[in-house]
């Protein structure tokens, strides 16, 4: 047999290592008699590796379906179950409460701000004399005009803040549950 | 609007069923069940799809297979053959199938008279 068949179907049994050496052995035994029989057919070793694929893909995807029927591979299974939700429970207790609370809040307080300073640049301008209005002020900055414009950049920077924490989130999620879907089932 | 996408779902669902058809009708092996296959573009399959599938119906007990010697020097092939369970699984499906293509028939009927 042919050097590149050869090994083709080596590569396919070292990959096949979590089964058992009979089941091993059957499978590389029927890759081969189709080998012989596209060689049988007039199909050159590189057209017949071309069609099945690269061999490691064609190992894994006998793994994938014995890991779906459970059986001896349920413990990898159950590994891999405990291992995601172990991970996404653990960070997901702390990331999903921090980052779900902080995105409005972040943007809630983007509003608050330039509002505030509206008020305090209002009630300076007309002196209405709104109470704690004359408190408004930023970073020791008493001056209306200042603290105006100081108030709507300290606003566009929370809601940056909030709104990354909300695509974090979001992110976060998605990543979680793709996660959850390479899982074998 | 994508046709391939909805081919390919149709084809990993009724794949199965075409295999167990194919057997029920004779015994055959990987190979000669891939090459049937591929005349049925819908239904044409890589090997790194058909075995497997093959070796989940084995285990389930669907089919079973022996290792036959060919004559003329070729190599032995593992023919499947359909077990008794594979019979009533295949029942069964023809049953839901045939309740499948009511339905569309239906509502294919439904827009031309109605």
């Amino acid at each position: 047999m042919d050097k590149t068949l050869n090994d083709y179907l080596e590569t396919v049994e070292r990959s096949l290592k979590p089964l058992p050496v009979s089941e091993r052995v059957d499978i590389v035994k029927e890759i081969k008699s189709e080998m012989l029989e596209l060689q049988g057919g007039g199909k050159t070793a590189g057209e017949i590796v071309e069609r099945l694929g690269d061999p490691k893909a064609l190992a894994k995807a006998y793994l994938g379906d014995l890991i779906a029927e459970g059986g001896a591979f349920s413990g990898k299974r159950v590994l891999a179950l405990c291992a995601y939700y172990s991970l996404a429970g653990l960070s997901g207790m702390f990331v999903i409460p921090v980052l779900a609370i902080c995105a409005p809040v972040f943007i809630l307080c983007a509003a608050v701000a330039p509002i505030s300073g509206a008020v305090k640049l209002i009630d300076a301008l007309f002196g209405l004399g709104i109470p704690f209005a004359a408190r408004v002020g930023i970073a020791g900055i008493e001056n209306p005009f200042a603290v105006f414009v100081l108030s709507i950049v300290l606003g566009a920077a929370l809601y940056l803040i909030g709104w990354g924490c909300w695509r974090l989130l979001l992110r976060y999620i998605r990543g979680v549950s793709s996660v959850k879907q390479r899982l074998p089932r | 609007m994508n046709i391939d996408d909805w081919r390919s779902q149709i084809k990993r669902g009724t794949l199965e069923f075409c295999i167990l058809l194919m057997i029920k009708r004779r015994p055959s092996y990987g190979y000669e069940i891939i090459s049937a296959l591929e005349q049925y573009p819908i239904l044409a399959a890589k090997e790194n799809t058909i075995y497997p599938l093959l070796r989940r119906l084995m285990k389930e007990g669907h089919v079973t297979f022996s290792w036959q010697e060919s004559a003329e020097g070729l190599p032995p092939r593992k023919y499947y053959s359909i077990t008794d369970q594979g019979l009533e699984y295949i029942a069964a499906m023809s049953g839901e199938w045939e309740r499948l293509l009511n339905a569309i028939d239906e509502l294919k009927g439904d827009e031309h008279h109605g």
